[in-house]
């Protein structure tokens, strides 16, 4: 029945959104109706522009109730390890338990003691030993040439042109670094209405599932190589994306270097994946692809600057929210950019 | 050998000793159980300190299922009171102590302690252990290692009571990141654990390379034997680094090192290395035995002889050899270096051609036999089929590319419970069932014993399977709330542990009954299938056996 | 058939050891935590840990004089048959082995630190992380640290345990030729030697130009160097008593494994002090300014 909701859910959100986010230079007049429509929070707003909150598409980015394969990819070596996965390792896994299962009932049919009384003496046979080691090898070189080349292909250093993130760890929460933009800031996890203190941010809808929702997201141009570097403050985190194919530890002392480049714009949704403490389950990781255009206003807007551009003053207001027009007639989701904005603007370090 | 001047005396040892060695004569109640020089007497002490400890695991387990079986936090505030500290922490402390029991203090007892301990000997026509005495401070040291890890979940570990470290102990959470005294009880805990482990080693490999009776050549040793002695090498070799490893935690806790600091140039990841070092040897020692017990069953009940019997023994071997280069495909995401993980990735897959050998020659050795589905042969058969699930699993894991997904998610919490809770738990009980008339000389309810399998494999089945789906839609390990969307494989795993309970229930009636008015068992209750020499032996047998070695020809 | 044991192997009594042994440890154990957090959690919570450890430490000796006095009395017994014998051989070497893999972990641990070495520098004793700082290099040992002339005083104590390596020898020689002389003798020369070893050891410590504390070079420093030493001293004790049993004529030049193992086992202290000097004193303070 779960996943019959979702599904159902999923189809719904897929209709509006996936189209809209395509086109993120279109103004949404549906958006300032929604700032609007939430007096409460005007003066945040007024207080802190707001970067309007792209709510996600269910199905993508994100875990499915009920579902049981590995997350759509959306970087082409995610693909590619997911074809492995799909192509190579599953039919090979499936089949070598399928063929000892069926071994096993053949014998159990065929020799249980009424069916065959006398047991033959027979603890030798250099032919078929020889089989059972040489085939398992074939099969295993097999895998192995398709995985080394995988990994060989992970390993390929970021281009010149790739934007450097980088993510530290810190208990409970990310910080992030565009040494190339001279952006930082820190995102924590959107804790739940009921949950939040009184006047700060809580988690919507459009901010993205409960536990999976951050303050601040990681915004990233698609089409785009990615460099990320990962530390951490304290103690080991892990900065994990599986729509990506990355997961790349987050150690002290120590910066861990991989790249990725992501194909489609979306919101996309990891977790601290090594055990870091009480609140290890606490420290979600949000992406949010855009087009590179969208990735500029943004960097702007974060008072950064584009490489090789002159900086720009902060203050620029949010030339045209895109794409939130979109989920607007969600009465909760209306209400997320103003609460973000609130949360952006008191959101230091701390947890 | 008194005076170097004196006439040597020596070797007089039949002269003095006669009123020790009556086969049958037991020294007193407290002598006999708390004093012990008698490998049978330690089997018997170390199998009930696993079924203790497996109940603790296993009911600790159950804690975090109940936890685990709806999004949001269920009961960890109530429990968390109870002890109070923090409910988070508390999740850390519960997985920690359950993996700590399950390895340290459930598995290899039972398996190397226990099984090891009452067999080996017997199979090799031993009169005893090597060393008798060192034997029983093996069992002893166990209590008090026990007993500091039970002992840790009641101080403070940080924000709560209790380590919340992982069984890995990762630094620098366990170093800086776990203030209070409660890790430091742990890492002692395996300190004593690993201490009466390499004890334990020392007297196996002494004892099956010296005291194998007349005949008796290495070639044509039991497989258990012959795993028992490959655990024994793994043991040995791989424990004292993880001695050392933890020592370091030990002096960086709390003597100011900067082995895994990173201000003092320390290096975390090196923890790592040191811990897989051992900790993958470990998991091969906790199966190698079991490997044993499933050859002598899948005979047994085949009515022949271990098929490719060589083959059989030279692939634990290299297991054992193979498993010691293999450690880093458990850190396939620290940011190690292509080449590096290349060589983890293809070296590991190595190990599956040696398994698969075992896995096709219990087949072969069933092919063409006579068959009869006993309790501990329906063990074995699950165990053959379950390992393999969880052993391809495994290759899959090994893929270095492929594992940045899948590590710390549930993914490698299903392929390790498959291997452990579906593997290792399942040869164990094969064993159990296998040799309970020997050692207790009552036949058990076979009734009550089907039972219990079928429903244990459809419990564990239910428990483990689907989280292979949770990890592959991304759920991390070690998370004691989960987004909603992991909600429903979470809620079919809880009930599968429903199942397993109740199963388990079956197991313990079956053992009260039996023991109290089980049917007296034969000296060989398995029939002309069972070879070995414990069946030549009384049920139970005398409590010293083979007064007079036997001949094996 | 009862009562007649027709074989060779050591049927042992009951014993008390192994439970006192155990329990002892854990009160070490247990007192060694209440030790550590009584002092550093807060000053004034003396828990009376220490001593708890003390009493679990002075048990687990006891336990070692009592277990062992029982194995000579044995083997006066004419209990250590040739198989019996064998047995603790290979339990000796075995246990030689584990203590190899032990030291693997602390060379690891160098190793590790030493290969890929870390931007720091060391002033006045306190020690700067640099990672990160443009222009800095990663030097191992630190930057601004002062390490130990090995060919100095550790030159010195190498000669000493490879000539005690050779007493030793030498004590082996003579009992095996039943020169109950000449193994007085060169047992006494080696724990002289030994003796001599730990006390350069304890001097080198204490004017060492650095602390224990907070840098790696020093950690592994302090803590493989310091095993060493503690297994030199353990050595020595096996020596000593050793020697105690040879006034007593306990080796027989038949029958002496006692003194073998104490053999084996100083060979084992020596070996991995060559690796220790090779590797720690002069490899790894190779080009770092020394302690004049
Ligand atoms: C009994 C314990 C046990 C056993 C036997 C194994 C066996 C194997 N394990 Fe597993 N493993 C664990 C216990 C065990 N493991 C534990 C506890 C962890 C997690 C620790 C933690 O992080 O807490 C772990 C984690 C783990 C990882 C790290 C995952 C991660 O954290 O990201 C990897 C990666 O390579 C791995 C691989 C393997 C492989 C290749 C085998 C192989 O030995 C399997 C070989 C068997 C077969 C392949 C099946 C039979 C063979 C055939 C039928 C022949 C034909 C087959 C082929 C051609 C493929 N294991
Ligand atoms: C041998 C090892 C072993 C065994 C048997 C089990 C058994 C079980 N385990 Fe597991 N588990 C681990 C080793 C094991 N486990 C480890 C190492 C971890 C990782 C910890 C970490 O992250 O640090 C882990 C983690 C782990 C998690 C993940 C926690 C997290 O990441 O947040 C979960 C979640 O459901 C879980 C559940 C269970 C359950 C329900 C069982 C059930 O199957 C339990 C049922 C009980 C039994 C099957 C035991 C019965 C046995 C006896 C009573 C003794 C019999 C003795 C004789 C016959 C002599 N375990
Ligand atoms: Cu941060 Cu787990
Ligand atoms: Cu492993």
């Amino acid at each position: 029945m779960n996943i019959l909701k979702t599904a159902i859910l999923a189809f719904g959100l897929m209709l509006a959104p996936s189209a809209a986010m395509a086109t993120p230079g279109a103004t949404a007049p549906a958006a300032v109706a929604a700032n609007a429509a939430a007096p409460a929070d005007a003066v945040a707003n007024a207080a802190a522009p707001v970067w309007p909150v792209t709510p996600p598409v269910a199905g993508i980015g994100q875990p499915v109730n009920g579902a049981i394969g590995i997350q759509p990819q959306v970087t082409k070596l995610g693909e590619e390890a997911l074809w492995m996965h799909d192509i190579i390792l599953m039919p090979v896994m499936v089949i070598i338990s399928l063929l000892v299962l069926g071994l096993l009932f053949w014998i159990a049919a065929r020799y249980r003691a009424k069916a065959n009384p006398i047991a033959s003496k027979t603890s030798h046979n250099t032919a078929i030993e020889v089989i059972w080691t040489l085939l398992p090898v074939l099969i295993l070189v097999g895998i192995a040439i398709p995985s080394i080349s995988l990994l060989a292909k992970q390993y390929k250093p970021a281009p010149k042109e790739a934007i450097t993130l980088k993510a530290t760890g810190n208990q409970w929460n990310w910080s992030y670094e565009y040494p190339d933009h001279g952006i930082e800031f820190t995102a924590n996890m959107l804790p739940e209405k009921d949950e939040a203190a009184p006047g700060t941010a809580f988690r919507t809808d459009a901010d993205g599932p409960r536990l999976l929702a951050a303050d601040n997201r990681i915004i990233l141009p698609v089409g785009v190589p990615i460099k990320l570097l990962t530390t951490a403050s304290d103690v080991i985190h892990s900065w994990a994306m599986p729509a990506f194919w990355i997961k790349m530890d987050a150690v002290p002392g120590r910066t861990n270097e991989t790249s990725f480049t992501i194909e489609k714009p979306g919101v996309y949704f990891g977790q601290c994946s090594e055990l870091c403490g009480d609140k290890h389950a606490y420290m979600p990781i949000v992406v949010e692809a855009v087009s590179p255009a969208r990735f500029a206003e943004w960097v702007k807007f974060k008072g950064g600057k584009m490489p090789g551009s002159e900086p720009v003053a902060a203050a620029v207001a949010p030339a045209a929210p895109a794409a939130t027009g979109a989920t607007a007639p969600v009465a909760d989701n209306a209400a997320a950019p103003a609460a973000n904005a609130t949360n952006a603007a008191t959101a230091a370090t701390g947890n | 050998m008194t005076d170097i001047a004196a006439t040597p005396s020596e070797f007089q040892a039949h002269g003095h000793d006669d009123h020790h060695h009556d086969a049958d004569h037991k020294p007193g109640f407290f002598a006999r159980w708390f004093m012990s020089t008698n490998h049978k007497d330690i089997g018997t002490l170390y199998l009930i300190f696993a079924i203790f400890a497996g109940i603790i695991g296993g009911a600790i387990s159950g804690l975090m299922r109940a936890e685990l079986a709806a999004p949001g936090i269920q009961y960890l505030h109530g429990w968390a009171e109870l002890q109070g500290g923090d409910h988070l922490h508390l999740w850390n402390a519960l997985i920690t102590a359950h993996g700590l029991i399950m390895v340290f203090f459930m598995v290899m007892p039972a398996m190397i302690g226990g099984f090891g301990n009452w067999f080996v000997p017997i199979m090799i026509g031993a009169p005893d252990m090597a060393f008798p005495r060192m034997n029983n401070i093996s069992f002893w040291l166990l209590v008090p290692a026990f007993t500091m890890l039970l002992g840790s979940a009641f101080v403070s570990g940080g924000s709560g009571s209790g380590s919340g470290t992982g069984w890995t102990v990762y630094a620098p959470l366990s170093t800086s990141g776990s203030p209070g005294p409660a890790t430091d009880m742990a890492i002692l805990s395996l300190h004593l654990a690993g201490a009466s482990s390499i004890l334990g080693a020392i007297n196996f490999i002494t004892t099956i390379f010296n005291m194998r009776a007349p005949g008796m050549t290495l070639h044509k040793m039991p497989l258990f034997v012959w795993s028992v002695l490959v655990t024994a090498f793994l043991l040995l070799l791989s424990l004292p680094v993880l001695a050392a490893a933890i020592t370091m935690l030990l002096t960086d806790r709390n003597f100011g090192t900067a082995f895994f600091d990173a201000a003092g140039g320390g290096d975390p990841v090196l923890y790592q290395h040191l811990f897989w070092f051992f900790g993958h040897p470990e998991v091969y020692i906790m199966i190698l035995p079991g490997f044993g017990i499933v050859s002598q069953i899948i005979s047994t009940f085949s009515k022949k002889p271990v098929f490719g019997y060589l083959g059989m023994a030279y692939a634990m071997v290299a297991i054992g050899v193979v498993g010691f280069v293999v450690w880093a495909h458990h850190m396939f995401t620290t940011g190690m270096s292509v080449n590096t993980k290349m060589y983890f990735t293809a070296a590991t897959m190595v190990i599956a051609v040696p398994t698969g050998i075992k896995i096709f020659s219990w087949i072969a050795t069933m092919w063409g036999g006579s068959l009869s589905f006993k309790t501990p042969m329906m063990w074995s058969l699950g165990f053959i089929f379950m390992f393999t699930v969880g052993g391809v699993t495994g290759v899959l894991l090994a893929n270095g590319g492929i594992d940045n997904y899948m590590h710390d998610t549930y993914y490698v919490v299903a392929h390790f419970h498959y291997v452990l809770s579906l593997g290792a738990v399942f040869s164990l009980f094969a064993g159990f069932y296998y040799w309970f008339p020997k050692m207790s000389g009552k036949m058990y309810n076979e009734f009550l014993g089907q039972l219990h399998f079928w429903t244990f494999f459809l419990g564990v089945n239910v428990l483990f399977f689907p989280m292979h789906f949770l990890g592959l839609q991304g759920m991390p390990r070690r998370y004691p709330d989960y987004p909603d969307a992991f909600a429903y494989w979470n809620h079919i795993a809880s009930l599968g542990y429903v199942i397993m309970a109740v199963s388990m229930i079956f197991f313990f009636v079956n053992l009260i009954i039996s023991l109290a008015a089980g049917r007296k068992a034969g000296d060989s209750p398995w029939g002309e299938g069972a070879t070995t020499l414990e069946w030549t032996l009384s049920s139970p047998p005398p409590f010293h056996q083979f007064e007079t070695l036997p001949k094996v020809d | 058939m009862a009562g007649a044991k027709n074989h060779d192997y050591h049927i042992l009594p009951p014993s008390a050891w192994p439970l006192i042994g155990s329990f002892s440890a854990l009160a070490m154990a247990a007192g060694g935590v209440m030790w550590m957090h009584g002092s550093h959690v807060a000053a004034d919570q003396a828990n009376g840990g220490g001593w708890i450890f003390l009493m679990g430490l002075a048990g687990v000796l006891f336990t070692f004089y009592s277990w062992w006095a029982d194995v000579v009395k044995e083997a006066h017994a004419g209990d250590h048959t040739p198989v019996v014998s064998l047995h603790l051989r290979y339990g000796m070497i075995l246990f030689i082995a584990s203590e190899v893999m032990f030291f693997v972990g602390w060379f690891w641990a160098f190793f590790d630190f030493s290969l890929f070495p870390v931007a720091l520098q060391v002033v006045d004793g306190q020690v700067e992380n640099l990672t990160g700082q443009a222009g800095v290099v990663a030097q191992f040992p630190a930057k601004g640290l002062h390490v130990i002339d090995a060919f100095s005083l550790p030159l010195l104590n190498t000669l000493i345990l490879l000539c005690s390596g050779t007493t030793i020898t030498w004590a082996h020689h003579a009992l095996i030729h039943g020169d109950r002389d000449g193994l007085k003798k060169g047992l006494w020369l080696t724990i002289i030697l030994g003796l001599l070893f730990s006390g350069i050891q304890a001097y080198e410590y204490a004017h060492a130009p650095f602390a224990f504390k907070g840098l790696n070079y020093t950690s592994a420093f302090y803590m493989a160097t310091g095993f060493h030493g503690f297994h030199v001293i353990i050595g020595t004790i096996f020596l000593i008593v050793c020697l105690v049993r040879t006034y007593k004529g306990h080796f027989t030049p038949r029958q002496h494994f006692g003194f073998e193992a104490a053999a084996w086992y100083w060979h084992f202290v020596d070996v991995v002090w060559l690796f220790l000097f090779i590797a720690i004193y002069v490899w790894g303070g190779w080009g770092a300014p020394v302690h004049g």
